[in-house]
């Protein structure tokens, strides 16, 4: 029960992570590899306030989902003027920055170390502590990103990402300002996935730079990929299929090991195949990179 | 004086690799991020054969080019000419290649483990002076091994019918195709000895120091950076921007250190990528269509 508990909890992390990821590559058709180093963000920003000046976990995911939007607009206001493919070399450019950072900055973060002793959550005094508690916060916070994407998507705001999706030119001729629409939708973008690293946080009591690796934000964008880019559903079913693949391919027996590489290669397979015959995704509407 | 040097060196072997992959973003139009699990492939086929299959260096090397050539024109013709032939948009060949790249990496990993691996047996030979560094002679040929091809490759294109092929096909495949160039025969061709370029230096480089599955990654990301400051599509400048990179990286070793050296590197590319886009030596970038 506590496995399985602890299952849910991450698919829960991941359904906010692959949500937030989906407002760029499925609503405005950006394609970005960074997702992973803003949950890195609000995982360190919050552990730190956490543990160093004793912050409460409120607090610590407000502070981290601010940083996030800050470092956000460092990434975005360049980047985002490059198109297609270079704009996806950029955000890699970023990610490898920020990880660099989050491994290097020995007198902030540690450095390979990482931050332990992160102190479990307490909300108006409800202490959050079993697998259990912590999924129905897990589960309060997805539903929570479901909401902001689906009020955001549904608005005259994402409309106008939709047409930038569609056609970029056609949106600028429409007199739409596309660049503070792209950068907008990258700063609630990264705030969502600073919540989901602020979150992990504080679940695990423990953050290292390995989980905001350039492979994390891939395995994002596939959750994203494989579930179906731009539908509302995409995101929760890319995240169960891409958590509990893994965890399956351990019952079958393969000693972890070998479980570790068969999962990435599971994975890797998924996505060329899914871009060869399924490009729009299990459940998935509009299609990927149309 | 070393670290001229060394960055000559490092230069050399990111300039192989860039080679390959910008010939091959020239003509295909995409990020073929699956070069960097060939070029490992290519090293530890040499592993296989040589240490395992105790076959000497002198077949072994061949045999292992050959082998990722074969490789990297299989997965032009079982994934990419098929996505190509839907009309398949630049992201989806990219990410179906982060696919590739994600399934043959962990293949190796499956294959031969995570540690490390020595292609050369005996100890280490003694460097030579030269204008006060020491260069050993697997370096030398390194350096040698990257001039030949780029000249070879450089009069290739600008004087061979082949070559001329190639460069019709970069410019406009469409128009190619209309006027009877066998478009796809010659990507599988740019596939191919794109391949051959990655197994070179990756050869090289394992008998340098040593191979680990991971060894892919961080080379792709220097050459996709290289060929990016140089100028994508142009053999000068993936040969300019993989030196310039080379002594980048080794400057910023030798005086600031060795931790910030990734940082720097993709701090540079995202300079470029704002400032000038199209590379040091490329053609300017044409802004959206409509």
């Amino acid at each position: 029960m506590e496995y399985l508990g602890h299952v849910l909890v991450l698919v829960a992390i991941y359904t906010v992570l692959a949500a937030s990821l989906n407002v760029l590559v499925g609503h405005a058709g950006i394609l970005s590899v960074a997702q992973a180093a803003f949950y890195g963000v609000g995982a360190y920003a919050s552990a730190l306030l956490a543990v160093r000046l004793g912050a409460p976990f409120i607090v610590g995911l407000l502070a981290g989902m601010v940083v996030a939007v800050l470092v956000s607009f460092v990434v975005s206001l360049p980047s985002l003027r490059l198109h297609g493919d270079y704009f996806v070399i950029a955000t890699f450019g970023f990610q490898m920055i920020l990880y660099s950072v989050f491994n290097n900055w020995m007198g902030l973060t540690d450095g390979p170390l990482g931050i332990p002793g992160i102190p479990q959550p307490v909300i108006f005094g409800w202490r959050v502590e079993s697998h259990f508690e912590f999924l129905v916060l897990a589960a309060v916070l997805a539903a929570f990103a479901y909401l902001v994407v689906w009020r955001i998507t549904a608005s005259p705001f994402g409309r106008v990402l939709h047409a930038i999706r569609e056609d970029e030119v056609f949106a600028q001729a429409l007199g739409k300002n596309t660049l503070r629409f792209k950068v907008t939708a990258f700063a609630v973008s990264a705030a969502l996935a600073a919540s989901a690293g602020s979150l992990y946080a504080h679940y695990i009591t423990y953050i290292d730079p390995t989980s905001s690796t350039v492979m994390e934000s891939i395995l994002v964008l596939s959750m994203v990929i494989i579930g179906g880019a731009g539908s509302p559903w995409g995101p929760l079913v890319g995240a169960v299929v891409l958590v509990t693949l893994p965890e399956a391919l351990r019952f079958v027996g393969f000693p972890s090991s070998v479980a570790a590489n068969l999962r990435q290669i599971v994975y890797g397979v998924l996505l060329v195949i899914m871009m060869m015959f399924r490009p729009r995704g299990l459940v998935g509407r509009y299609g990927f990179g149309r | 004086m070393q670290f001229v040097i060394n960055g000559i060196v490092a230069g050399a072997l990111y300039s192989l690799v860039a080679l390959g992959f910008s010939l091959i973003f020239s003509t295909a139009r995409f990020f073929h991020f699956a070069h960097g699990a060939l070029y490992c492939v290519a090293a530890y086929l040499v592993y296989f054969f040589a240490s395992v299959l105790g076959w000497t260096p002198w077949v072994a090397v061949p045999c292992a080019v050959g082998g990722v050539a074969f490789l990297g024109g299989l997965v032009e013709l079982g994934v990419y000419r098929p996505l190509r032939h839907r009309r398949a948009s630049s992201d989806i060949l990219l990410v179906a290649s982060l696919g590739l790249f994600i399934v043959l990496q962990n293949l190796i990993s499956l294959a031969f483990g995570d540690a490390t691996k020595l292609l050369r047996s005996g100890p280490i030979k003694e460097g030579v002076l030269f204008l006060g560094a020491r260069i050993t002679p697997i370096q030398i040929d390194m350096v040698i091994a990257a001039v030949i091809c780029i000249t070879v490759l450089g009069c290739v294109l600008r004087f061979s019918g082949a070559g001329k092929k190639i460069r019709a096909v970069a410019d406009d495949s469409e128009l190619a195709q209309i006027l009877g160039v066998h478009t796809d025969r010659v990507v599988l061709g740019v596939f191919t000895s794109g391949s051959i370029l990655a197994g070179v230096a990756a050869i090289l480089a394992g008998f340098d120091s040593d191979i680990t599955p991971l060894m892919g990654f961080s080379v792709l990301f220097m050459a996709v950076v290289a060929a990016i400051i140089g100028g994508v599509g142009s053999i000068g400048g993936a040969a300019l921007g993989g030196l310039l990179l080379g002594l980048t990286q080794q400057f910023v070793a030798a005086t600031l250190s060795t931790r910030w050296q990734e940082v720097c590197v993709f701090v540079l590319l995202i300079v470029f990528l704002i400032l000038r886009p199209e590379g040091i030596l490329g053609k300017p970038l044409r802004k959206a269509r409509i």
